[in-house]
């Protein structure tokens, strides 16, 4: 990682951080044909691993590079000529001398064919700005086919504020579950039942409140079909695509975790808050409960926004900071004066930056002159 | 449970992101450390009388697998998700003819806690139930009613008629009606033969697997014998649940040493100690022949060295799929996997793996006692040895018939003592993925080949006959749901497509369905076949597309 320059992605296989190395490994890898281009490629890298570097591409729903490949939602079946059948490009390993077509009638067939189940599977329709509306967009549909039953289970006595699942959405693409188990290790949520009723559980049906859901809303990003989506911003599912993107840095901990507040201009009002994709900041796609939904402070109402002081009643009135820094300075200078400077101890807060608690601990050692400091998350 | 008791161990295990060496994918990893605790859920659900509020969480305890994860599996398993349910009722479709949906209704009238289920493997006692036997455990009772012709004239009963079987022939392969030889000949004679010469055996009778797919055993023999020094496991499938099929229920019932005997040759031929017979839950005589004959073999030595265990299926059709099987068998979502790998290099728990149904391990002992050679001399044109056809529906005689492979339908129904209530319409000649073909074709070979050339498949050759009376539409539309109920999931073109299925001919059996209808039903069911991942989904529309092309008129062009 030394070398890695400011801005650049962040590896997540020593293997992968940069793509002209495959080239010397000419020892170890074999050669394939992509759509018509001549690569190579590493034994275990799959079909579209290999498609990336040549820059074709082959649609996906149930894949995410964070999760162990699974094949089932194949959308991204291609023609392989080691088969007869397609084959799923996320988990197809290359193979000496493969030629591989991702974009034959057959496979554009598929596409179309196989979208078109998913819209017969979805009541409500597709949500626009989703992965699976970006596939209906560019591949098409075939013509429209009677509504399947769909009687997935929701959990509608799930009271809590932040998830929401709405099974209608639902492809059944298990990212959510594999995120949930394979890179936050809570599983919290499983596929269950079977079938047609296959839907996405949490043990007995329980509130994700009851369950060793930590909140961290990492479903939701990873959702292709808006079947999860924050609960406060729900009614505004449709607009998501109209909203800004702010990137910014949680403070709620030391970590320095990125994310983007999602803003409604019109409004001035964050609407919700998603982590940028893996592989590209520190948090590498995830977030935490606190950083994706403690953002309500942000617009409260009882928001401190400018100075207060007590006024000989007792009441707080509003004043500027001249103001209140000489009542903080003198009320403090007085309490050394009459008790002692060990009398005094500073606490400053976890959501303060470095700079910040730096300054605090000077103004206790230097401004005072005790050594009474501490900073909440030092322990 | 506090958290971080019973999670994934995915995070610091040295598995992670830089503990893959040179592997760039995660694409075949060795078993998690986690199978481990897998393997008792299960069994564990069991103990606890199936899939009640709060036995996650007890399950969860005892074996580490996290609470939801355990729901999920659980739940995928009709058996276990369903405890409270007293009665099944078969709605396959010999049962359906035999008038299952008045005995569903008869009994919902008297408040019986029942459910209708997707095939019981009683074709011949139709319509077939089964009771939960108090206290759970998974342990059943199958049940059949009296009836006379379609009509359910009498309560349930427990005396289950006796089977129709090929009279007793010491020249057939299997000889349901024979005497068990608990002295295991063969096995002697194998043991003196050596394991290459047993394998080149069983390639020389060009045996093909009995269960539905028709691979030759002896490619998976020599391919696991290949991967001997990785400790081989022998698993049977004995997960009888294709409508129409309940031959290997015969198998374990008469000849169950038959069957160990089978699968003895096999693991002393490829290097295997452990045997796993997965039986389905629902077949209570062949668990107790079993059980006996594990017994008898076992006093008599002739196990020596070698593990069995018998392990309950939790009511899944679709683990009768090889690699669904070891997933359920592994204690998880009877979900199949992608091949390759392929069991004989990666199978349970990643070992080499030798899956054969027990019709195909039961002809092992008369091929290694007579010879491969003999073996071929006993089907029909190219075909090879005996197969056992299980005849039901409109038929005098249901049963199971040992005849030679190949045989014609028109001699099997003969057998069989022909149709019954009418002239023959239709007949179903391996099971609900074969579909359905019309009388005019009864000439039709029960073999691999033929049946393929005909745009069907031997399958499990679970024979279903129909005669004039009955609506070939109607009988498609039982199968279709049969697909609906039973698919695992996973895939959209399965899942989905079976739903729509299922909508498309419920339309044309109200009203004739249009045009645009049929279109439909042909765009689903290429996309059923091209997308799908496993045999369910790519073999489920066969019966959509008999009903199109052999009873369907041609549709009104408007």
């Amino acid at each position: 990682m030394a070398d890695r320059k400011l801005g650049d992605p962040i590896a997540r296989d020593p293997d992968h951080r940069n793509d002209d190395h495959r080239d010397d490994l000419t020892a170890q890898s074999v050669s394939i044909v992509i759509d018509g281009h001549q690569l190579h490629a590493s034994p275990g890298e799959t079909l579209l691993e290999a498609a990336r570097r040549v820059g074709v591409v082959i649609p996906t729903l149930c894949h995410d590079d964070r999760l162990k490949p699974t094949g089932a939602c194949r959308m991204c079946l291609v023609e392989s000529s080691d088969n007869r059948r397609m084959v799923p490009a996320c988990r197809h390993p290359v193979a000496d001398g493969l030629e591989v077509v991702t974009d034959s009638a057959r496979v554009q067939r598929h596409r179309r064919s196989l979208l078109s189940l998913y819209a017969a599977d979805a009541p409500d329709g597709i949500l626009p700005g989703t992965e699976l509306d970006a596939h209906v967009l560019r591949y098409g549909l075939e013509p429209t086919l009677p509504q399947a039953e769909a009687p997935r289970a929701g959990r509608p006595d799930d009271d809590n504020r932040y998830i929401l699942f709405q099974p209608d959405r639902c492809i059944l693409c298990a990212r959510c579950t594999r995120y949930c188990d394979e890179v936050e290790a809570v599983a919290a949520i499983t596929l269950a039942q079977r079938g047609s009723q296959t839907t996405i559980a949490t043990v007995d049906n329980v509130s994700l409140l009851d369950s060793t859901c930590e909140l961290c809303g990492g479903c939701i990003d990873t959702c292709p079909t808006g079947a999860l989506v924050e609960r406060k911003a729900a009614d505004r599912q449709e607009d998501f695509g109209d909203l800004e993107p702010v990137r910014t840095t949680c403070n709620y901990c030391g970590v320095g975790c990125q994310f983007d507040l999602q803003v409604d201009r019109a409004e001035n009002k964050v609407v919700r808050v998603t982590s940028p994709a893996p592989g590209l900041t520190t948090n590498d796609g995830n977030l935490c409960v606190k950083g994706r939904f403690a953002y309500g402070f942000i617009g409260h109402p009882e928001r401190l926004t400018e100075p207060l002081i007590r006024d000989k009643s007792g009441q707080l009135v509003a004043t500027d900071w001249d103001t209140a820094l000489q009542r903080a300075a003198d009320l403090l200078t007085g309490v050394r004066d009459r008790h002692g400077k060990d009398s005094l101890g500073f606490i400053s807060s976890s959501r303060c930056t470095n700079e910040e608690n730096y300054l605090v601990q000077k103004l206790a050692r230097a401004a005072f002159g005790t050594n009474n400091c501490h900073q909440c998350a030092a322990t | 449970m506090g958290k971080g008791r019973g999670k994934d161990n995915s995070r610091g295990n040295g598995e992670g992101k830089g503990g893959r060496g040179g592997g760039h994918h995660r694409l075949h990893d060795e078993p998690r450390r986690r199978d481990a605790d897998h393997l008792r859920l299960l069994p564990a659900f069991d103990a606890l009388g199936g899939l009640r509020p709060g036995a996650s969480a007890v399950v969860s305890l005892e074996t580490g697998v996290p609470q939801a994860t355990a729901y999920g599996v659980a739940s995928f398993f009709h058996l276990i998700a369903r405890p409270d349910v007293d009665v099944r009722v078969c709605t396959g479709l010999s049962c359906q003819m035999a008038g299952a949906d008045d005995l569903l209704a008869r009994l919902r009238t008297v408040g019986a806690a029942v459910d209708p289920c997707t095939c019981l493997g009683q074709c011949d006692r139709a319509p077939a139930t089964l009771r939960t036997d108090t206290g759970g455990g998974g342990h059943f009772t199958p049940l059949h009613a009296q009836r006379d012709g379609t009509a359910v004239t009498g309560w349930l009963q427990t005396e289950l008629a006796a089977p129709n079987l090929s009279a007793d022939d010491a020249e057939l392969v299997i000889n349901l009606a024979g005497e068990d030889d608990p002295t295991w000949a063969a096995a002697q004679r194998a043991a003196a033969l050596g394991g290459d010469a047993v394998v080149a055996e069983i390639s020389a009778a060009k045996l093909r697997g009995r269960g539905g797919a028709g691979f030759p055993a002896g490619f998976k023999w020599a391919a696991v014998r290949r991967n001997a020094a990785r400790d081989p496991v022998i698993i049977c499938n004995a997960d009888e649940g294709e409508p129409g099929t309940f031959k290997d229920r015969e198998v374990m019932a008469q000849r169950p040493h038959l069957l160990l005997e089978g699968m003895a040759i096999a693991a002393r031929a490829v290097g295997a100690s452990e045997l796993i017979i997965y039986l389905r839950a629902e077949f209570a005589a062949p668990r107790e022949a079993l059980l006996g004959a594990i017994v008898q073999a076992r006093a008599a030595g002739h196990l020596d060295g070698l593990r069995v265990e018998l392990a309950l299926g939790h009511g899944a059709y679709i683990c009768g799929e090889e690699t669904a099987l070891i997933e359920a068998l592994e204690g998880k979502r009877g979900m199949p996997r992608h091949k390759p790998p392929f069991p004989t290099d990666s199978g349970y728990l990643g070992r080499p793996t030798l899956m054969n149904n027990v019709e195909t391990f039961a002809c092992v002992p008369a091929i290694i006692l007579r010879g491969g050679a003999w073996f071929c001399g006993l089907g029909r044109g190219d075909a090879t040895g005996t197969k056992l056809y299980p005849i039901s529906g409109d038929v005098a005689r249901p049963g199971v018939y040992e005849l030679p492979l190949g045989v014609s339908f028109a001699e099997l129904l003969a057998v069989a003592g022909g149709v019954t209530g009418g002239a023959l319409l239709a007949f179903s000649p391996g099971g609900a993925s074969s579909g359905l073909l019309p009388g005019h074709m009864a000439d039709v070979a029960l073999d691999f080949g033929p049946l393929q050339a005909a745009g069907s498949m031997l399958g499990s050759a679970g024979v279903v006959v129909l005669n004039d009376t009955r609506d070939v539409l109607k009988a498609t539309l039982t199968r279709a749901r049969f697909f609906r109920d039973e698919s695992c999931g996973q895939c959209a073109p399965c899942r989905v497509g079976t739903q729509v299925l299922v909508r498309l001919l419920e339309r044309m059996a109200h009203d004739g369905g249009s045009v645009a209808d049929r279109e439909a039903l042909e765009r689903v069911s290429w996309e059923m076949e091209e997308g799908s991942i496993c045999g369910l989904g790519q073999a489920a529309p066969i019966p959509v597309r008999h009903l199109m092309q052999h009873f369907l008129q041609a549709p009104p062009t408007s």
